[in-house]
This record gives structure tokens, sequence and C-alpha cells, in this order.
């Protein structure tokens, strides 16, 4: 158990800061995102001119909040399931499933990981946003489309993201199973849901 | 061999997989096993594209214009109209309860944020007027279910989304139900304070105060006016009326009411952010599930299924409201919708159901759901937030959760109820 604790400790340390850096990145996308589409009904509708860029900016922000935030929502069981059958189970069967499913959600998202890789390195990718650049000067008079590509790896890395968390969550789980829970720092629990 | 993904999906389900892993799990290990590797890319594919999407931007915008309107005082603007109106009947506190959903339902959409808003205030003072904790605590989460019918509304816009219909006609066609509920409620508590003699929460207010009451809620009241008028009107779509609601829930929390502070913003932000995230996963996850579900004909398998039981819609309906209750009690309405739908949408809409009928419909049934036992979201955050047993409550919501019972049968059994006034304005058949 001493052994997975200390695996443990170095991979939770990396999702926190990570995670903390991703939620950090998120809040400035939604808010972004808000200004993004105020602007928006500012030209089209005050002005009577719509931009081409602010709705493909607010999706370009809307992905990557997901795929930056998603991760701390699975760490902190955020994730909708019904655990009911979890609860009902003896203790340590209870857990056996915990960790079987963990692994099963592990298998989906490396075969994820695999397919985005190709996604965003392979043909789709090498296509430009509709309307998105980039300044390439301090004078803004060179500017780089961005690719699309660069919209695309916000699934990609909110899978890598999620492969972490659960590498970490299969470790916390096998060293409840040896009885070693008391050891584990504790981790926030989210609400979350449209509901 | 394909169709078999529906009871792998399910026992996933049943076993506590995640919803997010459980729709492409299931699906995948099929097309898998079916040889078909290159559709289990495009489940990828279809769970990027489905996140990628505008209509989408509304669910994290309303989340945060109901968070900021919650952080800005405007909750016990709502309470304070609401007493000023009904506080001095026979179980005063109770009405004000449901009133305040009521309204709070046009601003946040959400039955967790109403139970734990308004929760969090009424059960206390509640409490202090005689009531039982337990009481106070079913009648917040029975009145919270409104939040989600009442638009703007979370669920709908993932219902219309994942359906492909007019977010603006099921935000209309919920008006009236999300009414309905209330009044339910409100005759409900009459009767209940005529038997057991609730205490009337204060005077009766004079007009002049009442006047006052309603100008200090005259700004928060104006949010669902700005969102409905904005979209019926043709000014907004949805996801710019969901923006203008975030910008205008900041202007009066940070500059009229001035009870919002820059420092409250970042957590308002990352609340709504992270929830928002959870959300799209599952609306992205539920697209690629409903491209396997029609690669697989399960709707039309279903459906001559469902028909050799009865051909009856009256009766095919009252099963699938068993059917959605059921589901309701298990699992929370978001994921519960975006499984459903795909395969009950088509059944239903091919026996002639009007499909934003039958859309709201599902909604309330499974927006019901959130509040009965077992596993109720809202029951579970009525809780936490009264420190009451959810078994004591799951009680004592019982003879609210019956009225609300009889709403979903009427409105699924006269369908004008909700499709009056989509049609009226143009945005229904």
């Amino acid at each position: 158990m001493g052994g997975l604790a200390s695996v443990l400790a170095p991979i939770a340390f990396v999702n926190e800061t990570v995670l903390r850096l991703g939620r950090a990145v998120g809040v400035v996308a939604i808010a972004l995102m808000v200004i993004a589409i105020l602007i928006q009904v500012f030209f089209r509708y005050v002005l009577g001119n719509a931009l081409p860029w602010p709705d493909e900016a607010a999706r370009f922000c809307m992905l990557w909040m997901t795929g930056l935030m998603a991760p701390t929502a699975f760490r902190r069981g955020g994730f909708v399931a019904i655990d009911m059958l979890q609860r009902f189970l003896p203790r340590l069967l209870g857990q056996s499933l915990n960790l079987f499913l963990l692994l099963i959600s592990l298998i989906v998202l490396l075969v994820a990981v695999n397919i985005g890789w190709s996604e965003v390195t392979g043909f789709g990718g090498r296509f430009a946003t509709a309307a998105l650049y980039l300044p390439t000067s301090f004078g803004f008079d060179e500017w780089y489309r961005i690719p699309r590509s660069w919209m695309m790896a916000s699934l990609l890395v909110g899978i890598i993201l999620l492969i972490s968390v659960n590498i970490e969550l299969i470790l916390r789980s096998l060293i409840t199973m040896l009885g070693g829970a008391h050891l584990l720092p504790e981790i926030p629990e989210a609400a979350v849901g449209a509901e | 061999m394909l169709i078999w993904f529906l009871p792998t999906f399910l026992v996933f389900l049943l076993i506590g997989l995640p919803v997010f892993f459980a729709l492409l799990a299931a699906p995948g290990i099929l097309l898998w096993l079916n040889g078909q590797t290159n559709d289990i890319t495009l489940l990828y594919r279809n769970v990027y594209n489905g996140m990628d999407s505008f209509p989408l931007m509304a669910i994290p915008f309303f989340m945060l214009a109901g968070e900021l309107m919650n952080r800005g005082g405007i909750t016990i603007r709502l309470v304070e109209f609401s007493q000023a109106l009904m506080g001095h009947l026979r179980g005063g506190l109770a009405h004000v309860n449901v009133l305040s959903s009521i309204l709070f339902a046009g601003l946040s959409g959400s039955a967790v944020a109403d139970t734990s808003a308004l929760g969090s205030m009424l059960i206390p003072a509640m409490e202090k007027q005689g009531y039982t904790r337990k009481f106070a605590a079913a009648i917040t989460a029975a009145s919270s279910v409104i939040g989600p019918i009442i638009p703007p509304s979370g669920i709908m816009i993932i219902y219309a989304y994942v359906m492909g219909e007019s977010v603006a006609a099921l935000f209309l066609a919920g008006i009236v139900p999300g009414i309905m509920v209330g009044v339910g409620l409100m005759v409900m508590i009459k009767f209940m304070a005529d038997r057991y003699d609730f205490p009337v929460a204060s005077r009766k207010y004079t007009w002049d105060e009442r006047r006052q009451a309603s100008l200090k809620a005259f700004f928060p009241l104006m949010t669902p006016v700005i969102i409905l008028g904005g979209i019926l009107g043709g000014i907004f779509t949805p996801t710019e009326a969901a923006a203008v609601a975030v910008g205008y829930a900041f202007i009066i929390g940070f500059f009229v009411l001035r009870t919002l502070t820059l420092k409250e913003v970042p957590e308002v932000l990352s609340n709504a952010g992270m929830t928002s995230a959870v959300v799209l996963l599952l609306v992205g996850a539920a697209m690629a599930f409903k491209t396997v579900v029609s690669l697989s004909h399960a709707p039309e398998q279903l459906a001559s299924l469902i028909l050799s039981l009865s051909e009856n819609p009256f009766i095919l309906l009252f099963l699938i409201n068993l059917l959605l209750f059921i589901v309701g009690m298990f699992l929370d309405a978001g994921p519960a919708i975006i499984i459903l739908g795909p395969i009950l949408g088509p059944i239903f809409t091919s026996l002639g159901v009007d499909p934003i009928h039958f859309a709201i419909i599902m909604s309330v049934n499974l927006t019901v759901g959130l509040a009965t036992p077992p596993m109720g979201l809202v029951l579970f955050v009525a809780a936490a937030v009264s420190r009451e047993r959810v078994e004591t409550i799951a009680k004592a919501i019982l003879p609210f959760l019956a009225v609300e019972i009889i709403v979903i049968f009427l409105i699924t059994y006269i369908p004008a109820l909700s499709m009056t006034i989509p049609r009226i304005t143009g945005f229904a058949n």
C-alpha cells in the first residue's frame, strides 16, 4: 500500500496543479464567451453590422472551457451515474465494482485519445477556422489564420486530463480496497447538472 | 446485432458507470464486435461536433445568469415581493415559497439553484413560524421543480438541441405547465393549511407597500421579459438572449443593487463553467449515441414492440409516463432526456403526438422525478439545506408529488395546455 501511496502522491499533485490552471483558463474562457456574444449582439442589433468572428470565437472558448473544466468535475465525482448498486453491495464488492467501472472508463478514454490524436493531426485538423485570426506583429498588419486543429485539440486535451484523473481515481480505489482510505487526501465534491 | 447496444448500455448504467462513458462504451463495443471500427471514429467525431454548437452555448450562459442573480441579492427581493402578495394567507410562507419558485424559475431554470437559494432562506423562516422542518423542506423541494419547466430551462435547451426542435417553442410550451404545478401546489397548501391550522406569515400588506415591494423586485422580474421578449420578438436567438441575461444580471447585481462584488465573480464563473462542462460533454456523447441509435434501427424495433402492447395513443402515453416516472426516480432529468429523447421521441411523433407536446410531457415528468425518492437530486439538496433526513422529506413530499402527477396527466391528455401559447405565437404548428 505504501508503494501505491507513493505513486499516487505525485499524480495527485500534478492533477491538482494542472486542473487548477485549467479551471483558471476555463473561467477566462467563459467570461470571453459572454463578451464575444455581447459584442455580436451590439454590432448586429445596434450598429446593424454583424461581425464574422464572435460566434466562432465563443465556440472556441466553450470547447476549451469544456476540455479544461470537465476533468475537475470528474475528479470531484461530478459525472452523473446511478451509484445505487455500489451503495447496496457489501463494502469489498462495491469497491471492486468501482474499480471495474474505472477500468472501463479508462479503456473508453484510451480509445478516444488514440482517435483524438489522429483527428487533430490528420486531414480534418489541417483546415482553417472560418474567421479566427491571431496578430503576428505588433503593428497588427500580419495575421495568422487559426487552424481548426486548435479547436479540435480542446477535446483531446480534455481526454488526456480525464485519463490522468482516471489513473488517480484507480489508485485511490486500490488503496481504499487495501484498507488505506484514511491515508487519502480529501477531494471536494462537485454538484453539477443542468437541473 | 447492433441492437444489443441498448441492453449493454442499460447494464452499464445500472452497475453505475457514469452516463458519459456508458453512452460511448456500449455502442463502441458493439461497433467493434461488428467489425465497424471506422464508425468508432465517427462516434468520436460526433462527440466533438455535438459540443461545437452555438445553440448549446445558452446552457453555460443561463447557468451563469442564475448564479449572478443569486449572488446579487435578487432572491431576497423575490421572496419579499411574494410575501407582500401572499404572506397574509393561512399557510402564508408555504404559499410564498411556491410563488418565489415560480418567479425564480423565470430567472434561473434550475431546480437545484431554486432549492438551495430559496431553501436556505425560507426553511429556517418557516420553522420559526411553527411549520415542521420536514414540511418546509418538502414544499421547497416540490416547488423547485417549477424551475426547469418555466423558461428559461437548461433541460429544454438540451432537448431542443438533441432532438432538433425549436428552443423558443419549448420555452413557450413550458409556461402553462409550470404555472399549473405552482397553482396545484398552492391548492394543496390551502387544503392542508385549513386542515392543520397553518400560521399566517404577516399582516395584509397595503397596496402602497405592495407597490414598493414590486419596485424593489422590478429589475429581477424584468429578466424573463427580456429573455422571452427578445426571443419572441425575433430580436435575439436564445443563445444571445442568454448572454444578454448574463450582462443584465451583472449590471443589476454590480451597479444597480450593488450586492455583487468583483471578488465573487471568479467563483461564479467557475461554478457555471464546471457545471456546463459536464453537461456539454454529456450532450456530445448523446449526439454520438444518437447516431448509433439510428444506425441500429432501434426506434423502429422498439416502436413495433410498443405498438404490440397497444395501438391506442392514450394508453401508450400512460405507459410512457409510467416509464419516465420510474426512470426519473433513478436518473436526473438532463441525462434521462439525453438518453431517452432520441429513442422515444421518433416513436411518439410517428404515432401522431406533436414533437413539442411530447418534449413537454417528457421534460415535466422527468423534472418531477428530481423530487422523487430514492435518487431525486433536489431531495438531497433540500436535505443538505434543511439538515433533515432525505427519507423524512421523501415522506412529507408525497401529497405534493400527487399534485404534480395529476398535472403530468393533465398536460399529457390535454395538449392545448402546453401547445396553445407556441401555436398562437407561431412557434408550433
